[in-house]
């Protein structure tokens, strides 16, 4: 299990997905991008077809962690769980020291390059993935 | 502190064998292991890399104690090629996840120490227990309100482990609600 550094490169969605084909790679890379970035939209403006590309993931605080305005939101399923948690923190505006978790079931942390179409196979229900988040000071 | 945040010796010893009993299922190598003063779980996880020169071999280990003085788990680790050169920090820091190298670059050592193992008398690499209370209160806390039993060693690990290379296996998860919806 050789941890590779973030690529530049990202995979189209492979044995994660439900097999079918995807229309497209989307052109977005793994670089970091603005919070406005098209991989995570608010609500779920696409139309289900047959292949969806996006997930709709349902975002709940944890704690102390402020409450997201828009919770609701539709996520190519190659997002990783990083890419997710950098675009929440820039979200609520979270400042460098502070760290964000993900959990699925409310109580496991996938790891950061864990795929959200791979997690949405494992743990969805009626349609969505429920993920916490918390934010935490963990060191320093 | 309420009496479910409290993280005995005994509720130590009970998660790690639930965690156990999920790893033998899919043979990911836990085991479990006790002295007389200290408990652990030790697994030796071989892994190969690719270095700038020539394919090695380095060989990770991780073990997870109970702390007494903290009341939490931690965990050592450390890292070696198969003729037994130990990897500095600094090398294993190249397996870590983008998203915690500049975190800990920025004060490694106020979150990692080397400590001789209390078993094995050898030098590992710690991760510093003082902050495990404040990031698992929140996850104890909200399992208390849904009423949810959850695996301590299986959250925890989850949180620690990448940031030192170790990632566990999402069958963990699943393990763990298994048991909950087993247990009602």
């Amino acid at each position: 299990m050789a941890e590779e550094p973030e690529s530049v490169l990202q995979l189209p969605s492979t044995a994660a997905a439900s097999g079918e084909g995807l229309m497209d790679v989307s052109p977005e890379t793994a670089t970091p991008e603005p919070p406005s970035s098209a991989a995570v939209s608010p609500g779920t403006e696409e139309p289900s077809g047959d292949t969806k590309k996006k997930i709709d993931i349902l975002l709940k605080a944890v704690g102390d962690t402020p409450i997201m305005k828009t919770k609701k939101w539709a996520v190519e399923r190659t997002r990783t769980i990083q890419g997710l948690i950098d675009f929440i923190k820039k979200f609520l505006k979270l400042v460098a020291s502070e760290q964000l978790f993900i959990y699925v079931n409310q109580s496991f942390a996938p790891s950061p390059d864990q795929e959200v179409g791979t997690l949405y196979e494992c743990f969805g229900s009626d349609g969505k993935l429920v993920l916490h988040y918390c934010k935490s000071q963990a060191w320093g | 502190m309420e009496e479910d945040e409290f993280f005995g010796e005994k509720t130590f010893q009970h998660h790690c064998s639930e965690f156990i009993k999920h790893s033998q299922q899919i043979g990911d190598g836990w085991e479990w292991r006790s002295s007389k003063e200290v408990l652990e779980v030790p697994l030796d996880d071989a892994e190969a890399t690719e270095t700038a020169a020539a394919s090695e071999v380095i060989k990770y280990e991780y073990h997870v104690l109970y702390s007494s003085s903290y009341q939490v788990p931690v965990l050592y680790f450390r890292a070696s090629f198969l003729d037994g050169r130990p990897l500095a920090l600094k090398d294993i820091w190249e397996g870590v996840h983008e998203c915690y190298q500049t975190r800990l670059q920025q004060g490694p050592w106020d979150t990692i120490t080397q400590q001789e193992h209390p078993i094995l008398g050898q030098p590992f690499f710690v991760l510093h227990p003082c902050k495990t209370n404040e990031f698992m209160a929140p996850v104890l806390k909200n399992s208390q309100k849904i009423n949810r039993n959850i695996n301590y060693i299986t959250s925890w690990l989850s949180i620690v482990g990448p940031v030192v290379g170790l990632n566990l296996p999402l069958s963990y998860a699943i393990a763990t609600s298994q048991d909950e919806s087993n247990a009602l």
